[in-house]
C-alpha cells in the first residue's frame, strides 16, 4: 500500500514540495525584515510619542503584507481540497483504474484507509509548516499589533491551518466518492470549503467558549480610542474598541450606542453629534464629535474572550476541524463499499 | 464455485438482473454470453463485488464476493476495456500487484510480459488496446487466483489481438488450475475457450449448462410446413422458422432421437444461444411460449 500511494502521490508531493520551497524561502526573508524594522522601531522608541508613531509606522508597512499572505495561507486547504481531496477517489472511477485496484488483495475500506492517510498527513504537514514559518515571521508585528484573535489572522497562526487542511481534504475527498467525476466534485469542494471558512470565524469561533460581558461607558477618551465611529446606515456603531485593562481581548460582539436605560440611543441625535458638534478645540481621533457623544452618558455592551484563552480557541477550532474531518472520513470509508 | 438465488439488481426502475439462479461448478472455464445491455456486466460486477446486488443471494468460492482480502485474493477481474493507470509503466503495474497480492507470482508475471512483449519501461497509456489487456490479464492470474473473471476483455480487440488474448488466458487458465468465467457477445469467443455456457438475455438466465450436455440436448428438426404443431410431450421448442415448404426448429428435448417424429439434426452452438436470444427477445407472438422458458 505505501509504495503505491507514494506512487500515486509523488507527482503532487513534489509540486507540494516546490511549493513549500518557494514560499519558505519567502518567509524567511520576511522574518528577517520584520525582525530588523522591529529593532529599528524598538530603538526609536523613546517617549510615548514618539514610542505611538514608530509603533504605528511599524505596523503599517507590513500590515497589508501580513494580511495578504494569510489570505494567502488561507487558500492553501481550498487548493488541498480541490487538487488533492477531490480527485483521490472520482479520478480512479472516471479512469475506471477503481475497478483494478479494488480487485486486489486488499479491501476497499482499507485501500481508501490508506490512500487518505498517506495525502491527508501530507496535507496537514504542508500546511502546518507553511502556518509554523507565517507565525514565526509574523511574531513581532503581532506582539506589536496584538490582535492574534483577527478573523483572518487567527485562522493563519498556529495550529488552526492543520485543521482546515484535514477537513479540506477530507471534504474534497467524499465529494469526488459521491459525485464521481474530478471537475464538478473540485468545484463543489472549492465552493463548500470557501463558504466554510467564511461562515466559521464569524458564526462558529465567537462561540466555542463562553464570552465574558462587561459595559464600558463611552466617555471621550474611550471614543477617541476606537477605530470606527458611525455608519453609512447612520446607525449609533462604535467599532475597534479595547478592553481597558486587558489590550489583547477579543471583542466579539460590540452593541451599538446605548444610552443610561439601556436603550439604543436616538440616531438623529447621534448623527447631530457626528456631524455639527460644538467646537471645543479637542483634540483625539474624533474630536469636538467624541466630546459631544460623551457629554449624552452612553455606553455599549460588549462580549470579549480574554486573551488568555488564546491558545484554548486555537485548540478547540482545530479540533472542532480534525473532528468534522474524521467524521467525513468515516462516512467515505462506510460508503466506499457501495461505490 | 459461483451460486446465485434470486439475484436481482435494479438500477433505478431498471432492472439488469431479475431473479437469476445460478449454479455454476468449478473448474470450468464458463462462458457468459448474451446481448449488450442483457446484464453481463451487472452480473460479473456483483461475483467480484464491485456492486452489491438490490435483493436475492451471490456467493463466489463459498462466500460473499470480496468479503475479506483473504477472499479478493481468491478472485481476479479483468474489467470491462481493461482499466490500468495510464501514467504507471508496465513494471509499475507488476509492483502494485506484487505490494498488493500477497500470493504474487512475479515469475510468472515477468515470464508472460516477456512473452507478449511487452516492455516493462513502456507507459501504460501508451499500450495498444490488445497490449493493455495482455498487462490487465497478466495483473489478475499472477496473484495466483482460483478464479478468473472476464468482463467483455476482447471486446475492444481487432481479432488479431483477440485471438491472442484467447490464447493467453487459456494458458493462465491450465497454468493455474483455475476456474474462470468470461463474457462477451461474441460467440466465436465463447465456442473457442468455454466448456460451460450461460445465455443471458433480457436480464435473466435463458439457459446455462455444460456445452457438451447442451449440444446433446438440443436438436434441429425439419418438417413440413404446419406440422411441427404436433411435438411430443417433453419436446420444448425454442425456436421455429418457417421457409416456403418447411419448417425448422430448435428443440431442446431429453428424448432419444427415435421417439422424435421428425428428422433431428445436431445443432451448432451458435443455433443454439441465438435460438434462445431470439426467444428472449421476441415481440408478443411467442409471448406464449416465453412461459415455457426454462432456466
Amino acid at each position: 500500500m505505501f509504495w503505491l500511494n507514494w506512487r500515486q502521490f509523488r507527482l503532487q508531493a513534489l509540486v507540494g514540495a516546490l511549493g513549500l520551497a518557494l514560499v519558505a524561502v519567502y518567509l524567511l526573508y520576511l522574518g528577517m525584515d520584520i525582525r530588523d524594522a522591529y529593532d529599528a522601531y524598538r530603538s526609536r522608541c523613546t517617549g510615548p510619542a514618539g514610542c505611538a508613531q514608530a509603533g504605528s509606522q511599524f505596523q503599517s508597512a507590513y500590515k497589508n503584507t501580513l494580511l495578504f499572505l494569510a489570505g494567502g495561507l488561507g487558500l492553501i486547504p481550498v487548493i488541498i481540497g480541490m487538487f488533492w481531496g477531490a480527485p483521490l477517489i472520482a479520478r480512479e472511477l472516471e479512469l475506471g483504474t477503481h475497478r483494478l485496484v479494488w480487485n486486489q488483495s486488499v479491501t476497499r475500506r482499507r485501500w481508501l484507509i490508506g490512500r487518505m492517510a498517506f495525502v491527508g498527513v501530507a496535507a496537514m504537514v504542508l500546511t502546518g509548516l507553511i502556518a509554523l514559518l507565517l507565525t514565526w515571521a509574523a511574531s513581532p508585528y503581532d506582539h506589536v499589533a496584538s490582535d492574534r484573535f483577527g478573523t483572518v489572522e487567527f485562522g493563519a497562526r498556529n495550529i488552526a491551518p492543520i485543521g482546515y487542511a484535514f477537513l479540506a481534504f477530507a471534504l474534497g475527498t467524499i465529494v469526488g466518492l459521491l459525485v464521481r467525476r474530478t471537475l464538478p466534485a473540485m468545484a463543489i469542494t472549492g465552493v463548500v470549503f470557501l463558504v466554510v471558512q467564511f461562515a466559521v470565524p464569524n458564526l462558529v469561533r465567537p462561540h466555542l467558549m463562553a464570552p465574558e460581558t462587561a459595559s464600558l461607558p463611552m466617555t471621550a477618551q474611550a471614543i477617541n480610542q476606537a477605530k470606527n465611529l458611525g455608519s453609512i446606515t447612520g446607525a449609533p456603531v462604535i467599532g475597534g474598541l479595547r478592553v481597558p485593562g486587558a489590550p489583547d481581548a477579543w471583542i466579539s460582539q460590540t452593541s451599538p450606542m446605548r444610552t443610561a436605560d439601556g436603550r439604543t440611543v436616538d440616531e438623529s441625535t447621534f448623527n447631530e453629534c457626528l456631524n455639527a458638534p460644538s467646537k471645543t478645540g479637542a483634540g483625539g481621533t474624533f474630536g469636538d464629535a467624541a466630546v459631544c457623544l460623551s457629554e449624552l452618558d452612553l455606553h455599549v455592551d460588549i462580549e470579549y474572550q480574554a486573551a488568555s484563552r488564546y491558545w484554548s480557541f486555537q485548540l478547540a477550532e482545530t479540533g472542532l476541524y480534525l473532528l468534522a474531518g474524521a467524521l467525513l472520513t468515516a462516512i467515505a470509508v462506510r460508503r466506499v463499499r457501495r461505490a | 464455485m459461483l451460486r446465485a438465488e434470486g439475484l436481482t439488481k435494479r438500477y433505478g426502475r431498471r432492472e439488469a438482473l431479475s431473479g437469476v439462479d445460478l449454479n455454476v461448478p468449478a473448474g470450468r472455464v464458463v462462458g457468459l454470453v448474451g446481448p449488450n445491455g442483457a446484464g453481463k456486466s451487472t452480473l460479473l460486477n456483483l461475483a467480484c463485488g464491485l456492486q452489491e446486488p438490490t435483493s436475492g443471494s451471490l456467493r463466489v468460492l463459498g462466500s460473499r464476493p470480496a468479503a475479506s482480502a483473504a477472499h479478493l485474493a481468491r478472485v481476479g477481474f479483468v474489467a470491462q476495456n481493461t482499466p490500468v493507470y495510464p501514467s504507471f509503466s508496465v513494471a509499475d503495474h507488476l509492483r502494485l500487484g506484487a505490494r498488493l497480492n500477497p500470493s504474487w507470482d512475479q515469475g510468472l508475471a515477468e515470464r508472460r510480459i516477456t512473452q507478449v512483449g511487452l516492455d516493462p519501461g513502456q507507459k501504460a497509456g501508451r499500450l495498444s488496446g490488445g497490449q493493455r489487456a495482455q498487462l490487465a490479464l497478466t495483473i489478475a492470474a499472477a496473484k495466483r487466483p482460483e478464479l478468473l473473471i472476464f468482463d467483455e476483455p476482447a471486446a475492444a480487440l481487432d481479432p488479431l489481438a483477440r485471438q491472442g488474448f484467447l490464447v493467453s488466458l487459456l494458458e493462465f487458465v491450465a497454468e493455474l488450475g483455475a476456474s474462470a468465467v468470461l463474457s462477451s457477445h461474441l460467440l466465436s469467443d465463447i465456442e473457442q475457450a468455454c466448456d460451460h455456457l450461460i445465455v443471458l438475455c433480457d436480464s435473466r438466465i435463458q439457459v446455462a449448462g455444460e456445452v457438451r450436455d447442451l449440444l446433446a440436448a438440443h436438436h434441429r428438426l425439419v418438417a413440413p410446413r404446419g406440422e411441427l404443431d404436433r411435438l411430443p410431450a417433453g419436446v420444448e421448442v425454442i425456436r421455429t422458422e418457417h421457409h416456403a415448404r418447411s419448417s425448422s426448429a430448435v428443440v431442446r428435448t431429453d428424448l432419444p432421437p427415435s421417439e422424435i417424429p421428425f428428422r433431428a439434426e445436431p445443432v451448432t452452438l451458435e443455433e443454439l444461444v441465438l435460438g434462445y436470444m431470439w426467444r428472449a427477445t421476441a415481440p408478443v407472438a411467442v409471448a406464449g411460449e416465453e412461459a415455457r422458458c426454462s432456466g
